[in-house]
């Protein structure tokens, strides 16, 4: 068995550097919680991703892990080639600086406006106020989220804070972004500029990691869709509307055999 | 936009934030800042009336017998064996009846009828001028007591004395208010800054989140204990000059007082109490950020 060797698939060879590399991540919780056990999976550069699973399967453990949140209890992960749970101080901070995350609970400030949370993850970097400011009403534009501008987050509805949380976690341009049920309170035509929104910025060039229990939203999707079940990979196939496993990296086709069963 | 930039504006969302508490802990430290300048003040100014004092400050002894030469000289040994002397003059009989009659002026004829040799001799001893030589005066007079021929010593004993023990009592409260800026500018504005720092958890977490550096988080907390310091300093020193000059205004005139000139301090010291605040506020902050921000 070639478990870590097997060849790349198209979209990692396509676009050539991998910008995240799991190994054998296993993450638990104290007592006895696993929430993921033995995770292995390469996620190509300039990559679309979507991360589905039911309630409690692990998504968020695994974004969690991603943005260097949590530490795994065994395993590496490694972020455009560098060991993230090494890495420390500004060169972390460097790091996070590029990795985009919209929390499945927001984390808005919610006695901060809607521009001031917006604009948070620009100011770390530094950039200049009237970027700022034009990136903000450019993104709320997007989201058609305008009229919001000087309201404080506090006073929004769930479906609006969940939108000004994915709109700062793609302010600040990054390589790679990682967004947690970006869809969950939206209505159809709110989840569509969301969705266009993660799409351009694909196109510009990040990889993008969705985790989501909407199905209208990889239904019609090209890109690798992974299924989380209790920790475990159940299965990798790639969104072409009908469900086809993958010849994955890291994926060991035993493992995928043996979860066949429990699958629907 | 740089850091400079960044860490001012979130110095100033700070302040803002919780400017009530800044301010009580901006007052606690200009009102600290006041009481020590204000003892200090006083004390320096004693210092100063010390020099001149110890400037005029002379010992009399009086002798039974004029002294020849030869005992002249033993007894300038004998003096200078105790202690190092400013000057030392040998007054005969003669000079004190002349000097005592200068002194008379127009009423000098009421000596008319006296013996010229009716003043004891005396031996004039000036001490080093330094307030050191104020506190050795009294063992200084008792050793003069104890020279031959030795009849009486006198210098200005009573205030003297008082003198040194007042600013010996001023030194100390000065060492106490001075022990209580030390503990409010740090005790206060660490505690302030602890306040802060609990208020904006949630904002400092996720800006580690969002990838800020450790001193894009760190340094307004600092500056946030500079500022403090910086104003607490002004404060105080602004409230004791304006102090100061009222007090001068409203004593000149009143006879003793005008024998002294009150100063204010000068501007190295007035540096110096400004650099001291900032210092210790600069210090509470950075204990506060060490215990409570975990970045
Ligand atoms: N801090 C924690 N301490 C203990 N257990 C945890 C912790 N975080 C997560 N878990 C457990 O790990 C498992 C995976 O949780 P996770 O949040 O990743 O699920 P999820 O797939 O995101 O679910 P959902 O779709 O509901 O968001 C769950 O059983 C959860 O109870
Ligand atoms: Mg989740």
């Amino acid at each position: 068995m070639n478990r870590q060797a097997a060849p790349p698939d198209e979209a990692t060879s396509s676009s050539g550097t991998a910008m995240i590399e799991i190994i054998k991540v296993t993450k638990s919780y104290p007592p006895n919680v696993t929430a993921l056990a033995d995770i292995s999976i390469t996620i190509a550069s300039g990559e679309m991703f979507f991360l589905i699973g039911k309630s409690g399967a692990g998504k968020t453990t695994l974004l969690k892990l991603l943005c260097n949140m949590e530490k795994p209890s065994n395993g590496l992960i490694e972020i455009a080639g560098m060991n993230i749970h090494q890495v420390t101080g500004n060169k972390l901070a460097k790091l996070r600086q590029r990795v985009g995350m919209a929390y499945q609970d927001f984390r808005l400030l919610t006695n901060r406006t809607v521009a001031e949370n917006i604009a948070i993850s620009m100011e770390v970097s530094y950039k200049k106020p009237h970027i700022i400011h034009d990136r903000v009403r450019n993104l709320l534009a997007q989201l058609q989220l305008e009229d919001k501008h000087d309201i404080l987050t506090g006073d929004l509805s769930r479906g609006e804070q969940q939108r000004v949380a994915l709109a700062r976690a793609v302010a600040n341009s990054p390589t790679l972004i990682l967004v947690d049920e970006p869809t969950g309170n939206l209505d159809a035509a709110s989840t569509e500029q969301v969705m266009d929104l993660l799409t351009r910025c694909n196109h510009s060039g990040a990889t993008v990691v969705i985790v989501t229990h909407d199905e209208a939203i990889y239904r019609h999707t090209s890109h690798r869709i992974m299924k989380l079940h209790d920790g475990k990979i159940a299965s990798l196939t790639r969104g072409t509307g009908s469900e086809q496993p993958l010849a994955a990296d890291a994926l060991n086709a035993t493992d995928l055999a043996d979860k066949s069963g429990d699958m629907p | 936009m740089n850091f400079w930039f960044a860490v001012i504006r979130q110095t100033g969302r700070n302040l803002r934030q919780t400017w009530a508490t800044q301010l009580i802990t901006c007052l606690t430290v200009s009102l600290s800042v006041l009481i020590f300048s204000f003892f200090y003040l006083i004390y320096l100014n004693m210092l100063s009336v010390g020099d001149k004092l110890s400037d005029n400050l002379h010992l009399v002894v009086y002798l039974e017998d004029e002294p020849g030469p030869e005992m002249q000289e033993q007894l300038r040994l004998k003096i200078t064996q105790f202690d190092q002397v400013e000057k030392i003059r040998f007054i005969s009989k003669e000079e004190a009846f002349n000097r005592f009659a200068q002194q008379l002026g127009d009423n000098r004829e009421i000596l008319a009828d006296m013996p010229t040799d009716f003043l004891p001799a005396s031996i004039e001893v000036v001490p080093l001028k330094t307030l050191r030589s104020l506190r050795h005066v009294k063992l200084f007079s008792e050793y003069l007591a104890t020279l031959p021929g030795s009849q009486k010593v006198q210098y200005g004993q009573q205030w003297v004395e008082r003198f040194y023990s007042f600013t010996q009592l001023l030194s100390i409260i000065v060492l106490l208010s001075g022990s209580l800026l030390i503990l409010t500018a740090t005790f206060m504005v660490a505690s302030t800054i602890r306040l802060t720092i609990f208020g904006r958890q949630e904002e400092l977490e996720l800006l580690k989140l969002v990838g800020a550096t450790n001193s894009y988080i760190r340094t307004p907390f600092l500056l946030e204990g500079l500022l403090q310091g910086l104003a607490g300093a002004l404060l105080g020193l602004s409230a004791l000059y304006t102090l100061f000059q009222w007090t001068t205004h409203h004593i000149s005139g009143a006879g003793f007082f005008n024998l002294l000139t009150f100063t204010f301090f000068p501007f190295t010291i007035i540096s110096i109490i400004i650099a001291l605040s900032i210092v210790l506020c600069t210090v509470g902050s950075y204990a506060s950020m060490q215990k409570f921000l975990r970045v």
